[in-house]
């Protein structure tokens, strides 16, 4: 006697949701495949994974084609084996299926364009997330991901404070930078033209984007501001198939914009940024959008040619070709524009093929760079990218997106090629030509003996009044403000501000890397401003330095020999000696991110992606060590 | 003409039509009863790219080989795939012909016409039995329909093929074996792979209002 299966009940729920998810564009997609084969070479995984017919786009979406074809279609339902129709039962099956979906599949929709019959894949296999993260199957980092993005509005789990507080330091950085005290970054600043909505990537390690992006519009006399809440651009639904996720995030940021009064969301450069709050977001949340919104990258196009800021393309000399981020190019058509925008800011562009709506996917796609567990396969996909980088001979390779940066920098460590990831804002804002201004600061006071004799102070008609900004070239070039002593009230002047200010000076830093080289650039940039360093090659090293030397700060790799740095983290963390500690994650894995922020102790204080630069180093430590405030 | 190729080149075809229509008729109301799936977003892209270009471009895209990569890269598949197409087309064409306008292959040119036509489509449809036998990934790819409805349609070829003069001075077997073939393919169709070309213009019409729409149809290449 044959005895009757048993599906489990997320199976059961699976298969039940299908058939409220279809719609004819993906009956369509789910009916019309004839098996030909031709999508096949159209897919990065396949390619860089020669002999492996799984990996072909038509066999993946099989996978889910054979529920719809078993529960939904005529011929599976009478003869499934016909057709290769089936179903799911158990909870392996799930996990089966979760690993084509998020683990083969970066949904990047290359195949869809070069299917003869129109089928689009990435859509419904989207669509097959979503039914697996509504039963919880999903892999973790998504899991983690959407929680934060769920509870905190954000999905980097960015807390108000923190996001508030990184505005606020980048505005003061600007500030030193244009040596105008009246930049600002505007926050909740009601009836502006522009409410600049981000990706949490630029708050947590990419900070200088957001001052790149504040010194365009103080340049372009832009009337902007910057949301207090609801300014997460990102939409992770838009990667876990979730609509109710992509709908309730895409709102906030909507509704936002209407409590502002603004009259455009600027979206800065994030290629699933832009398509879930420009194209998706609308439908999910449903909700007619009765302002105008627009990539960044318009924006500083239009305010080129409208004249509102000039741009000096010798600045930017270096060779640079452009990535199209999938999301932009192929779900946006989102393409010209930032190559007219790089010609004009660039000496050098040279075009990468193949390029628009047919690029390769960066490898970090869908979510991908959130599912470690994917890490190694996604890495091994990146030989496409890879190939297509070197032939370009590009010196930095410029894309539109966070995701994109994250993915062709693990594929350029990878793969060893040396070339820098950059946006379109960092070289805009290089380009950026500004009238220089001298401010005159008046907040910070010394008391007299201490700054210059009384008989050096120069006379009061003499002096540049308080607050008077005079542009550069109405000032006598020896003038310059370090050398001007201001008298003012009480017989104090202003504090001399100067880069010794932001000195490391007395401040001990342990560097825990493994890489030799590494640890010399680290440990040669803060020696040279002043801090004393102790070299750690392990995290047993490192966690005898720390206990020993009692630093005020620890830069962490998160790759190293001997005990694990989860472990070495989590030690350090509760030694009640080590309170004080403050640590910055430098990695070039950041799929390893898990072992320290899954530990259910304090964070670190700062994290950064390697490559490093000086000045992205030293921004960043200053800030840990509140040198910057 | 034997009473039974008579009734199976009229009364076994109208039939087979017939069900053909019905069954299809049946299959656009199933799908059209899904919900068609809205676009709320305001256009994207090129301000010369629309919903409408986008679903004529995506229709057309299948003629324009210079259009996708795929098609681009592996051109002689193209050529075939149009060839076996068009072979198709002949071989339903000649069902057709045969029981309704026979003076149509008294000329000798049409009779050339359709078997340089079938005769290429079925030399096609045999390498593409091999390809889908013998390649790993269209292995992978197939089912028992796949491989069903390829032999079918290439052995239909090969009679096809055989019955294009019309003549059965030697037997009247092709010609019974080509029409029975046909009514068989007719009312198999509606529930094998061969049906794609019914939602072709669904699947294509959707992707291109989308795709035009936000402006990513035409495809620009640079």
């Amino acid at each position: 006697m044959s005895q009757k299966k048993e599906r489990s009940q997320k199976a059961e729920k699976v298969i039940e949701r299908m058939g409220q998810k279809l719609n004819r564009q993906i009956v369509g997609s789910l009916t019309a495949c004839v098996h030909c084969g031709m999508c096949t070479e159209s897919c990065h995984y396949v390619l860089a994974n020669p002999g492996d017919p799984t990996y072909a786009p038509a066999y993946k979406a099989d996978k889910i084609r054979k529920l719809f074809k078993r529960h939904y279609d005529w011929t599976g339902r009478v003869i499934p084996w016909w057709v290769k129709a089936d179903s799911v039962w158990t909870e392996e099956d799930l996990e089966e299926l979760k690993d084509t979906v998020f683990g083969k599949c970066t949904n990047c929709r290359r195949c869809t364009l070069n299917c003869p019959m129109g089928v689009d894949y990435a859509t419904f296999n989207r669509m097959a997330r979503g039914l697996l993260v509504s039963v919880g199957v999903q892999p973790e980092g998504v899991a983690v991901v959407s929680k934060d993005q769920w509870e905190l509005g954000n999905q980097m789990g960015v807390l108000k404070e923190d996001y508030l507080d990184t505005l606020e330091w980048m505005e003061e950085e600007l500030q030193d930078e244009l040596e105008d005290p009246s930049v600002a970054i505007p926050v909740d600043k009601s009836d502006c033209t522009v409410m600049y909505a981000i990706n949490p990537r630029e708050v947590k390690y990419d900070p200088r984007s957001i001052a790149d992006a504040a010194k365009i519009f103080h340049a372009a006399g832009e009337s902007w501001t910057m949301p207090s809440e609801g300014w997460d651009q990102t939409n992770f639904g838009l990667f876990s198939g979730d609509d109710a996720l992509g709908g309730s995030v895409a709102r906030r940021l909507y509704e936002k914009v209407i409590e502002l009064n603004a009259s455009r969301l600027v979206i800065s450069e994030c290629g699933h940024g832009y398509r879930s709050t420009r194209c998706e977001g609308p439908n999910w949340a449903a909700f007619d959008i009765p302002f105008e919104m627009e990539s960044s990258v318009l924006t500083m196009l239009r305010y080129i040619r409208e004249g509102r800021i000039k741009v000096d393309k010798s600045r930017n000399t270096q060779l640079v070709t452009f990535h199209d981020s999938c999301n932009n190019a192929r779900s946006c058509g989102l393409f010209e524009e930032p190559r007219e925008l790089l010609n004009l800011v660039c000496e050098n562009f040279q075009e990468m093929y193949p390029n628009r709506a047919e690029n390769y996917c960066c490898t970090g796609g869908g979510g991908a760079m959130s599912m470690s567990e994917y890490t190694p396969n996604r890495l091994k996909s990146g030989v496409v990218k890879a190939d297509q980088l070197k032939e370009t001979g590009a010196e930095v390779v410029v894309t539109s997106c966070h995701n994109c940066v994250d993915g062709l920098s693990d594929v350029i460590r990878h793969y060893e090629l040396g070339i820098e990831v950059t946006q379109l804002v960092n070289l805009v804002a290089n380009a950026l030509v500004i009238e220089e201004k001298i401010v005159v600061p008046v907040e910070e006071v010394v008391p007299v003996e201490e700054v210059v004799p009384v008989e050096e102070v120069v006379p009061v008609e003499e002096v540049v009044p308080v607050e008077e900004v005079v542009p550069v070239e109405e000032v006598p070039v020896e003038v310059a403000v370090e050398e001007v002593p201001v008298e003012v009230a009480g017989g104090e002047v202003p504090e001399v501000v100067s880069a010794d200010a932001m000195s490391l000076a007395g401040r001990v830093i342990v560097v825990a890397d493994d890489e030799p080289d590494q640890v010399e650039f680290l440990a040669t940039v803060l020696e040279d401003h002043g801090a004393t360093i102790y070299r750690a090659a392990t995290g047993d090293e490192a966690l005898e330095l720390a206990r020993r030397e009692k630093p005020d700060l620890l830069t962490l790799d998160l790759h190293m020999p001997g005990r694990d740095v989860g472990e070495v983290f989590e030690m350090l963390r509760e030694d009640p000696e080590l309170e004080e500690l403050k640590v910055c994650v430098i990695t070039g894995r950041p799929e390893l991110r898990k072992l320290i922020y899954d530990r259910s102790v304090r964070p670190p204080e700062g994290y950064l992606d390697k490559p490093v630069d000086e000045e992205r180093l030293l921004l960043n430590v200053r800030k840990i060590l509140e040198l910057a405030d | 003409m034997s009473e039974f190729l008579h009734f199976s080149e009229h009364t076994l075809q109208e039939v087979a039509i017939a069900w053909l229509v019905t069954v299809y008729i049946i299959r656009v109301i199933w799908f059209l009863r899904f919900k068609p799936g809205g676009d709320r977003q305001p256009a994207t892209g090129a301000a010369d790219t629309t919903p409408r270009r986008g679903i004529f471009y995506s229709w057309g895209n299948i003629f324009m080989p210079w259009a996708m990569e795929s098609t681009r890269r592996n051109l002689l598949m193209w050529i075939t795939f149009g060839i076996f197409h068009v072979g198709v087309t002949a071989s339903i064409a000649l069902s057709l012909i045969i029981p309704y306008g026979p003076g149509l292959l008294e000329s000798a040119f049409v009779v050339t016409l359709f078997q340089i036509l079938i005769g290429t489509a079925f030399l096609i449809g045999v390498t593409r039995i091999i390809r889908r036998a013998g390649g790993k990934y269209m292995r992978a790819l197939s089912s028992p329909d796949d491989y069903f409805s390829l032999i079918l349609l290439t052995v239909w070829f090969f009679f096809a093929f055989l019955s294009v003069p019309n003549q059965t001075t030697n037997g009247e077997t092709h010609l019974l074996t080509y029409f029975l073939l046909t009514a068989f393919f007719l009312m198999y169709v509606p529930f094998s792979k061969i049906s794609h070309y019914l939602y072709y213009p669904f699947t294509r019409y959707y992707l291109g209002k989308t795709l035009g729409h936000r402006g990513v149809y035409p495809v620009q290449r640079g």
